[in-house]
């Protein structure tokens, strides 16, 4: 993969994204090892920069950059301190100073990533930016529906929730889109407003129509805390019409996989039943993040290729 | 500024009001054109060869935001000034939004105390419409215009009550100025930044749907209906605001409009194709082709009157943030007729949009025409450049910087003396 940064799926080639799957599927046995360590990155400097909250993307990322034998270093503010101060280039021409090789940023502003992959030399990984993109969640998705499906060619995924403000959403749209899957969203018409079709989806308002016929079922979270005023009336409401429980879990196809970025707000869009059911995968994603967020580090930090270096692997 | 007498020689003379559109010799002497003729032979004074240029009356924008007082590190009135005088402008109306807001009979004597030492274009002040443009309480709009204010407007802010803003235009209508609104909606665009469409939704930017400024217009609309009273629209930048517009006019009701000049060529791809260059952060924003088509339509028929260059100079300290933290704006004053020239291939159109209907808004005549003041551009319509710095502005924030362009300023004159020009013309 010739890239300097990954900002976002939208201009991802199907190439590219498998690519990077399979390169992923190469390192998830080093996770299983004793050892969970190889040399491929030593000497090299990953800044972790995150200016939201964030537990998993950012455990997973350090992982991923220490199981590669990179240095990882840690940087996180909320953007109310820094708007306060600092600004955002001022921050990174600081960290520019002490000579990084990749940054990881995830921000509330979309297009921050894009700006420092535009000033800077260094590689930027983009772990979320506003509602835009959050490119290796959308990949850990993909890799954990291809584990189960085999291919994404010609499969229904159904995004349930925000999916307008979800960068989760987003990504796994352009993603599997690329890839050549059929994407059918659901959900309020605040949240699925019909302009979504733009981005080559398939818009419907009701949950049953889009889990009936979906190879996988991707539910979001609804972020409360976040929510502007109007988005929708109560929490009851938004469960009872687009929870995902049992009964309509039960009118999909047996084999349907159930996904979710986490964390779940169990009782709302996913009940515990399901959440824990057994055709549930969501710690699978968590799993495979750890491997994708390898993959990214490793290919565009170009370490050697994955053919020649199979022993370091 | 010291006025000698002028021969501008041989340019095609564009005059939109006296319908004159042809090769002639401009006199200008004591400020005031005292002849347009087919050959003159006088070599007295500074003679200007102009052939091969349009020779027309002097722009007039309505609404620049020159932050002086109290924001001069975006721009001041001599640079405002300075860069009006590089884009053809002889008359910049500069808004009330400045630190303190000039919405006093004092603050306006005091800009326009300051504003007569400018060596660029001529400034005139727009008095706030409410105190501190808060939209809450009337300023003294009679006293503001004794003081020499020309409009009243609120600057880019809209204001949330609709009963006040009735009030306000009933209040307004016995001075006899205008009012300028921009149409918008504060709650649908609070947090937006970029218009609601296919590129928003592709790039992941909050929206502002185009209903806000519809709404807006609509309510301006009502209003010149209802109490009569001058209004004209700042920057009216979508597709059914023009029709909106062009009902209102077959109505007959007082109700004139502006386009910002980049909105007749920049689309919101721009934000897309520029990576989330904060120069294309923009209030009102970029908005589809289809808006920009219906815009050009909409100059070209006269519905709007008018092309504004929009002008809003920031510094590196607030476009170099992220997109959605970057002040909203861009400058417009040394591009907007390049852009307007490049989207509008007629010279015509594009002087009575500069020059003609702003002057007008505010009731002045702007003319080629012996007796008249002498404020005149001469430009090449056809030569094509590439937008680059340096810039008179202080601003930093040129959405159309590497764009190639038509048409270039070679002169201009305000009140007979040469405000902008090489030297060696």
């Amino acid at each position: 993969m010739n890239r300097k940064d990954m900002l976002g799926l939208r201009d991802v080639s199907r190439e590219e994204i498998t690519e990077i799957l399979n390169t992923a599927e190469r390192f998830r046995n080093v996770s299983e090892r004793q050892i969970k360590k190889v040399p491929t990155l030593r000497g090299r400097t990953v800044v972790t920069f995150f200016m939201e909250n964030s537990t998993r993307t950012r455990m997973s990322f350090d992982l991923a950059a220490k199981r590669l034998s990179a240095d990882t270093l840690g940087f996180s503010a909320s953007s109310s301190s820094t708007k306060k101060g600092e600004t955002l280039m001022d921050t990174a021409r600081n960290i520019d100073a002490m000579k990084p090789d990749a940054i990881i940023i995830r921000h509330s502003a979309a297009g921050a990533p894009h700006m420092l992959a535009k000033a800077f030399p260094w590689s930027v990984l983009n772990a979320g930016d506003g509602i835009n993109e959050h490119p290796s969640q959308a990949l850990l998705d993909m890799l954990t529906m291809r584990d189960h499906l085999g291919t994404l060619d010609g499969k229904t995924v159904a995004i349930v929730g925000d999916v307008y403000h979800s960068r989760v959403a987003r990504s796994n749209i352009f993603g599997l889109t690329t890839m050549g899957a059929k994407v059918v969203v659901a959900g309020p018409g605040t949240m699925c407003p019909p302009s979504m079709s733009h981005l080559g989806v398939e818009v419907r308002h009701s949950i049953d129509e889009v889990v009936e016929d979906a190879d996988v079922v991707m539910m979001l979270r609804i972020q409360r805390e976040r929510l502007q005023p109007g988005m929708m009336s109560t929490v009851n409401e938004y469960s009872r019409f687009y929870g995902l429980d049992l009964d309509r879990l039960n009118k999909a196809r047996p084999e349907v996989l159930v996904m979710h970025p986490g964390p779940i707000n169990r009782g709302v869009e996913m009940s515990p039943e399901v959440a824990d059911g057994k055709q549930s995968v969501i710690l699978e994603q968590v799993t495979n993040g750890v491997a994708v967020r390898m993959a990214l580090l490793y290919l565009l930090l170009g370490g050697e290729p994955m053919g020649g270096d199979a022993n370091a692997v | 500024m010291q006025s000698d007498r002028l021969i501008l020689r041989g340019g095609r003379v564009v005059c939109p009001l006296t319908g004159t559109d042809s090769v002639r010799d401009v006199i200008v002497q004591g400020g005031r054109i005292v002849s347009v003729a087919e050959r003159s032979d006088s070599a007295e004074g500074r003679v200007v060869d102009c052939a091969g240029k349009v020779v027309a009356p002097g722009f007039t924008d309505l609404g620049a935001e020159l932050g002086d007082p109290g924001k001069t590190w975006r721009e001041d009135l001599s640079s405002g000034s300075e860069a009006g005088a590089a884009g053809g402008f002889t008359t910049i109306v500069c808004s009330p939004r400045t630190d303190p807001v000039i919405d006093t009979p004092v603050a306006v004597s005091e800009v326009l105390g300051r504003a007569a030492a400018v060596t660029g274009a001529r400034i005139d002040v727009a008095g706030a419409l409410t105190v501190g443009l808060a939209g809450e309480k009337l300023s003294e709009l009679g006293r503001m215009a004794e003081a020499g204010a020309v409009a009243f407007s609120d600057g880019r802010l809209c204001m949330a009550n609709s009963a006040l803003l009735r009030r306000a235009l009933d209040y307004a209508r016995p001075f006899g100025h205008p009012v300028m609104l921009r149409p918008g909606n504060q709650e649908l665009e609070r947090s937006g930044v970029m218009h609601e469409g296919i590129v928003s939704s592709q790039v992941g930017l909050r929206g502002i749907p185009a209903a806000a400024e519809e709404l807006g217009v609509a309510q301006a609309v009502a209003f010149a209906r209802l109490t009569g009273a001058s209004v004209h629209l700042s920057q009216v930048t979508t597709a059914t605001s023009v029709n909106q517009l062009r009902h209102a006019q077959i109505e007959g009701l007082p109700i004139s409009a502006a386009v910002p000049a980049r909105h007749l060529l920049m689309t919101d791809s721009a934000v897309d194709e520029s990576v989330y260059d904060t120069a294309t952060r923009l209030l009102p924003p970029l908005r589809s082709d289809s808006d920009r088509v219906a815009l050009i339509q909409g100059v070209s028929e006269g519905t709007i009157g008018c092309i504004t260059a929009d002008h809003v100079p920031l510094t590196r300290l607030e476009k170099e943030l992220e997109y959605m933290f970057a002040k909203p704006g861009a400058m417009g004053l040394e591009t907007a007729l390049s852009a307007a020239l490049t989207a509008i291939d007629d010279v015509h159109s594009v002087i009575r949009a500069m020059a003609v209907a702003p002057a007008d808004v505010i009731g002045r005549r702007a003319s080629i025409e012996s007796g008249a003041v002498a404020d005149i551009v001469v430009f090449d319509a056809s030569v094509r450049r590439t937008v680059c710095g340096p810039y008179r502005s202080k601003g930093i924030n040129e959405p159309l910087e590497g764009s190639e362009l038509r048409g270039e300023i070679a002169l201009t004159v305000r009140d007979g003396c040469i405000i902008y020009g090489p030297r060696t013309l």
